[in-house]
């Protein structure tokens, strides 16, 4: 009898982690696409997931509209600002030592939260759907939360439409030659600021449409904005650089590690956790789980 | 026109390695550039295809002048560069390589470049990285070659590669000639560039110190002497 309920317990964290994994894999691949293909390590990424989550907060009490059908909106707004930002901003100090990008995205961050923080407040909130309680039974006593499914499915199929879009169209394979050798790119007629902007565009977009899908399963604030990041650094540093298969893995490690932590351990311990087992992935395996494709691997002309 | 480099002065930093420099390449044309090693003739080519800026002097293609171009867009005025190191996608299929080298004009048709290098075909699916020496100089030129360039500037065409492979490729470039693509040639090997081109140009610290038709230059004693062992 204690066994059932404890297997029981053991499935329904698994089946968490992994759904929060998949979102979590959203969270950070657009991170570890920036990292990999211009060698910029954006601390500003979480701000953007949780500004993507204020959108889809806002629109749907103007409109009403479900948060995961305004998810075009979000997508094509951010992807305008992360274009933006890149083109006249971070492609400004795209040579400078990582230090200088670090120190940017840093400031970019601290502006982000604290206009959000003026705007919206510091409050948590929660975007509401009609079928946030709603769960599916499945046998063994575990509840298959809607909402958690809808995003985790979301989330896990961009992850791997990014992937697939990488190998098979034109600006993903620019995007793909960029980062390899930016200057052999450019010889081939690529404009590389153009494809930097756009990567960072896309980035930022696929945070936002995270944040989305993170603002209906539980609740959000300004302040996330730093765990979003450090989430996203774990899982991209765990999956491999670069590769969006990697943000995948990454984010399903850190999704289970974080649930069967959370039944063993006090919540603040949780963090604690993912970065015990991103120590250990690297310890073992330091090119991480999918192993780097590419890493910014050539950036001088 | 052609495509010409003007009274070129570049180099690095505060470092000048190129002094009034000037080569000049009309359309089918193969001209050969050799001189020792330090001369100069990869920075030449760095300048013309934009990765080094001229300090002196102009780059002109057809009279356009791209002094102030960027990389990309003298790519774009019809002018590719096979870098020194040949600078392929490593983790990139071949078939990859080639369809960035015609990114810039759609051109996603692979079979003039594969009748030219036949054995690319059979390695389409294989990561450019994992290809032998020969086959990635190959590569590197059937890449530049998908741009459909009026001219071609090439770098250090036979480093590494074995003497019949060498005769192989150049074989190749009288035939991309032939279709109207001038080419300028950067060669260790001065006896086998001058036998290919129509002209040369010897470069020594940074200064054309002879040039002219590429069988005058192989004549002359001081080539000979210094380039051909003779
Ligand atoms: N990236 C660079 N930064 C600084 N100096 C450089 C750089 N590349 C080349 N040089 C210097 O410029 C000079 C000319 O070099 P370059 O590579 O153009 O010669 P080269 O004629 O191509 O020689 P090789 O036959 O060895 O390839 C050399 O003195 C070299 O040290
Ligand atoms: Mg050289």
């Amino acid at each position: 009898m204690a066994r059932d309920h404890l297997m029981s317990q053991f499935l329904q964290a698994t089946l968490y982690g992994l759904l929060q994994g998949g979102v979590f894999a959203l969270v950070a691949v657009g991170f570890s696409l920036v990292w990999g293909v211009m060698n910029v390590v954006n601390l500003a990424h979480g701000a953007f997931v949780v500004a993507g989550a204020y959108l889809a907060f806002e629109l749907h009490s103007w409109t009403g509209i479900d948060p995961f059908l305004s998810v075009p909106v979000v997508a094509v707004a951010l992807f305008a600002l992360g274009y933006l930002v890149q083109r006249y901003l971070v492609n400004l100090v795209i040579n400078a030592p990582v230090f200088i990008t670090l120190l940017l995205t840093f400031g970019l961050e601290l502006v982000i939260v604290n206009g959000m923080i003026m705007l919206f407040t510091a409050n948590y909130r929660s975007i509401p759907t009609g079928y946030a309680t709603t769960s599916l039974a499945l046998p063994g006593d575990v509840r298959l939360p809607l909402g958690r499914l809808i995003a985790a499915l979301l989330a896990v199929g961009l992850t791997l439409a990014l992937g697939y879009l990488m190998r098979h169209t034109r600006i993903g394979l620019a995007i793909l030659a960029t980062g390899m050798d930016r200057g052999a790119a450019r010889l081939m007629g690529i404009k590389a600021a153009h494809v930097y902007a756009l990567t960072f565009g896309l980035a930022v977009a696929l945070a936002g449409i995270a944040g989305a899908a993170v603002g209906t399963i539980g609740t959000f604030s300004p302040a996330d904005a730093g765990r979003f990041t450090l989430f996203s650094f774990v899982a991209a540093v765990l999956g491999g650089l670069g590769t969006m298969s990697g943000a995948l893995y990454g984010g399903l490690l850190l999704g289970l590690a974080e649930a069967w932590g959370g039944q063993l351990l006090p919540g603040t311990l949780v963090n604690a956790v993912a970065f015990a087992v991103l120590v250990v992935v690297l310890a073992v395996r330091p090119q991480g789980l999918a192993g780097r494709s590419f890493y910014a691997a050539r950036v001088e002309v | 026109m052609s495509f010409a480099l003007e009274g070129i002065s570049a180099g690095y930093g505060r470092v000048l390695v190129l002094h009034d420099v000037t080569v000049t390449v009309a359309p089918g044309e193969i001209v050969a550039l050799v001189g020792p090693n330090g001369a100069g003739k990869s920075t030449l080519l760095r300048v013309a295809s934009g990765m080094v800026r001229a300090s002196r002097g102009s780059v002109r293609v057809d009279d356009r002048n791209l002094d102030r171009a960027s990389i990309e867009q003298i790519a774009r005025a019809g002018v590719a560069h096979v870098p020194e190191g040949r600078r392929l996608f490593p983790g990139l299929t071949v078939r990859d390589n080639l369809r960035l080298g015609g990114w810039q004009n759609r051109n996603r048709d692979l079979e003039p470049v594969l009748a030219l290098f036949p054995r690319l075909a059979d390695r389409l699916r294989q990561a450019a990285g994992s290809l032998s020496g020969g086959e990635q100089q190959m590569c590197a030129i059937a890449r530049a070659l998908m741009s459909q360039p009026r001219f071609l500037l090439i770098d250090e065409l036979s480093l590494g590669l074995a003497p019949v492979l060498v005769d192989e490729i150049m074989a190749r470039l009288v035939a991309i000639a032939a279709t109207g693509t001038g080419i300028l040639l950067v060669e260790q090997d001065a006896g086998a560039a001058l036998e290919l081109a129509a002209r040369g140009y010897v470069l020594e610290n940074g200064v054309v110190v002879l040039e002219g038709p590429a069988a005058q230059l192989a004549g002359d004693a001081r080539v000979r002497e210094a380039y051909l062992g003779i």
